[in-house]
């Protein structure tokens, strides 16, 4: 079987990784190394690993569109990109002229909303103003624009990830 | 008094199950009370019975004591425990619970009006004899009056709300430029937070050590202290580790502290727990800050190490039981050391992180404590204080304490939600800390450092490649768990589970 090609992005750091499944475990080839891998995966999002007689307890948690695995204390951000979005299609926030959504961070109340339909707003500026336990956080434009839809008003309670305003 | 049956325990998160647990051991029978925020959580599911107060934000639940006592009478408890919060330091909430002949797992009123206003207890302090800050004992009337007392007591100064709390209403003041606006938006600030304005004056202590002693009162006049416990550690005037004993207070200084301390209850006439904290400058004097009239977030370290239990003997005062041992009877043992785990982000502000937690591993071995209020599944309300739960370890010495704290933050993983613990790991880590060279000032000061890279931690980039190797393989969990049919390719697996498309070759 062809081994499978893959890059991740830890930390910040672009990796590249070829991954062959083998009976109990696979083999990495990683950054030109040869590795060994035998995993065992005591439940869902959870996978021991050992890796030359070492052993990681990797623990998966997703918070929004962000991705971190912890080993021990330490917590890396990982995002494992999709090879076919690689070849140009993805956009970044902050960039490009689509329109951007901004979303809740975290459940909470509308606090107070700080601008109006149609209103051109600069990069950074905010947007809408969230309070969660007793703190308000202000969710700011990615890039400047034009306000084209506002779907929260002051007092309204809203999910994490429910998008708030639209910029375009 | 007879022996309290029913107690109701006006509370939630960690301190409504880790008093609830109590009542259980005393064969007494725990009942609790939720907001709609409330209805999953724990201490719900661990009591007896259990009676909605309201709608999630405290002003129409926790804090509705009518409601409370309303179903304390129809259930029949004999007893409200507050715990600490919510309205653990209303005496007219006290009050409420004696005319309703339920009792109050506290301090009389009269004592908590006497020491819960902090010019009132301040003057207390004087009757104590008990060293305090120089500075005023009632609330300042005027901006005159407050640069006359500054310029006699030397800046720099402190200004303090006699209701305060949490850092609410205080400023620091360096010269007397500062003073009357600084007066007017501490007055306003004190005047939203507590519905009181009263500001007072008092001299700033330079880098001073937040320590504070544990009291015990019973209703026969019997007054003890269990020890100190350190509390330097804090951000924004919140405790994030406590520990006891404190690394500086030796035999002497302990003596002299708990007796101040024991003073200033008698002569208030306090019944039940409480704590009296102090700040402690470089030179060892120490002086007098504020009386805490309930049972503190904090109160496991110093079970740990006197091996007595709190809240058992706080319902044993309630009771009118005296108390079991004498002064001279209590001995420390060993070094406790407890961090508080917030839902909250260190990387972005300190912004909470409330949400559901989706993988909960906890830690575990000889002299790890964990006080907890959450578990896998439960969805972290935004409404309250975003603390998930204590982890306490217990050693015989500080040093041994501090390695199997760090040890047990490592094991506990908290998954879904942005939590502290890895700040918490850093200050366990840091030499400073290790040499407890501390005072209220030193986590500002270690958060104005830049973290150490993870791989700056480690040394090595094993970790990181195993990190890196285990994203890939959640990506595409067949290559996780191989099948019994070698040849069924995983790709295709993983693409019928409609991850990562773009995984295909």
């Amino acid at each position: 079987m062809t081994p499978l090609l893959v890059e991740v992005e830890v930390d910040g750091v672009m990796r590249r990784l070829s991954v062959d499944r083998q009976e109990n475990g696979c083999v990495v080839l990683l950054d030109e190394r040869t590795i060994p891998v035998d995993i065992y995966e005591p439940m869902p999002g959870v996978l021991s690993l050992v890796i030359g007689g070492r052993s990681y307890r990797c623990v998966r948690s997703a918070m929004m569109d962000e991705e971190t695995i912890a080993v021990g204390a330490r917590q890396y951000r990982v995002a494992v990109t999709d090879r076919r979005s690689l070849r140009g299609q993805r956009k970044r926030p902050g960039a490009g002229n689509g329109a951007l959504q901004i979303k809740a961070s975290m459940p909470g109340r509308v606090a107070r909303v700080l601008v109006t339909q149609g209103d051109t707003v600069r990069a950074h500026q905010g947007v809408v103003v969230i309070e969660a336990m007793k703190m308000q956080n202000e969710l700011k434009a990615p890039r400047e624009g034009r306000v084209k839809e506002l779907r929260v008003a002051a007092g309204d309670k809203v999910a994490s990830g429910q998008v708030l305003a639209v910029i375009e | 008094m007879p022996s309290l049956r029913k107690i109701l325990i006006a509370n939630r998160g960690e301190i409504a199950l880790r008093l609830l647990r109590a009542c259980r051991e005393l064969g007494i029978s725990p009942v609790a009370v939720y907001s709609d925020a409330d209805r999953g959580a724990l201490h719900v599911q661990h009591a007896d019975e259990a009676y909605r107060l309201g709608p999630a934000p405290s002003i129409d639940s926790y804090l509705r004591a009518d409601r409370i006592l309303e179903i304390a009478r129809k259930c029949g408890a004999d007893a409200i425990h507050p715990g600490y919060g919510f309205l653990s330091e209303n005496a007219e909430f006290a009050e409420a619970c004696t005319a309703a002949g339920i009792t109050f797992i506290g301090p009389p009123a009269s004592a908590m009006r006497e020491l819960g206003s902090k010019t009132r207890a301040r003057a207390a302090a004087d009757r104590a004899r008990m060293p305090r800050t120089p500075g005023s004992v009632r609330g300042l009337t005027s901006p005159e009056e407050a640069l006359t007392l500054a310029k006699e007591i030397g800046y720099p100064v402190m200004l303090k709300a006699a209701a305060g709390g949490g850092g609410k209403g205080m400023r620091a003041i360096r010269s007397s430029e500062e003073l009357p606006s600084a007066l007017i938006a501490a007055s306003d600030e004190a005047a939203r937070a507590f519905g009181s304005g009263e500001v007072y004056l008092e001299k700033l202590i330079e880098r001073p050590r937040h320590i504070e002693i544990q009291l015990l009162a019973d209703q026969h006049g019997n007054v003890v202290y269990l020890g100190e416990r350190e509390c330097s550690v804090q951000r924004r005037h919140q405790k994030v580790i406590e520990e006891a004993p404190s690394p500086v207070v030796g035999a002497e200084l302990r003596r002299r502290m708990g007796e101040a301390a024991c003073r200033l209850a008698r002569e208030a006439g306090y019944v039940n727990a409480s704590t009296v904290e102090f700040l402690v400058d470089e030179a060892q004097n120490f002086y007098f800050l504020e009386v805490n009239t309930r049972l503190q977030v904090e109160h496991a370290v110093s079970e740990l190490v006197t091996g007595v239990d709190l809240v058992h003997l706080q319902i044993a005062i309630a009771e009118g039981k005296p108390l079991p041992f004498t002064q001279e009877e209590i001995a420390l043992r060993g070094h406790a050391l407890e961090v508080r785990v917030y839902a909250e982000d260190p990387e972005s502000g300190f912004l909470p992180s409330p949400g559901k937690i989706t993988r909960l591993l906890r830690p575990g071995g000889p002299g790890i404590r964990e006080d907890e209020g959450v578990y896998e599944g439960w969805d972290v309300p935004t409404e309250y204080d975003p603390m998930l739960s204590k982890l306490i370890a217990y050693a015989p010495d500080r040093a041994t304490a501090i390695a199997r704290l760090g040890c047990a933050i490592d094991e506990y993983v908290i998954g879904g939600i942005r939590t502290n613990l890895k700040l918490l790991r850093r200050i366990l880590n840091d030499p400073d800390f290790q040499a407890a060279r501390i005072d209220t000032s030193y986590l500002d000061r270690l958060l104005a450092k830049s973290a150490p890279e993870n791989t700056e931690v480690t040394g090595d980039t094993a970790i990181a490649d195993a990190a890196t190797i285990a994203a890939v393989l959640f990506a595409a969990p067949a290559a996780a768990s191989p099948t019994s049919q070698a040849q069924t390719p995983w790709q295709q697996d993983a693409l019928q589970r409609g991850l990562h498309g773009g995984l295909r070759r």
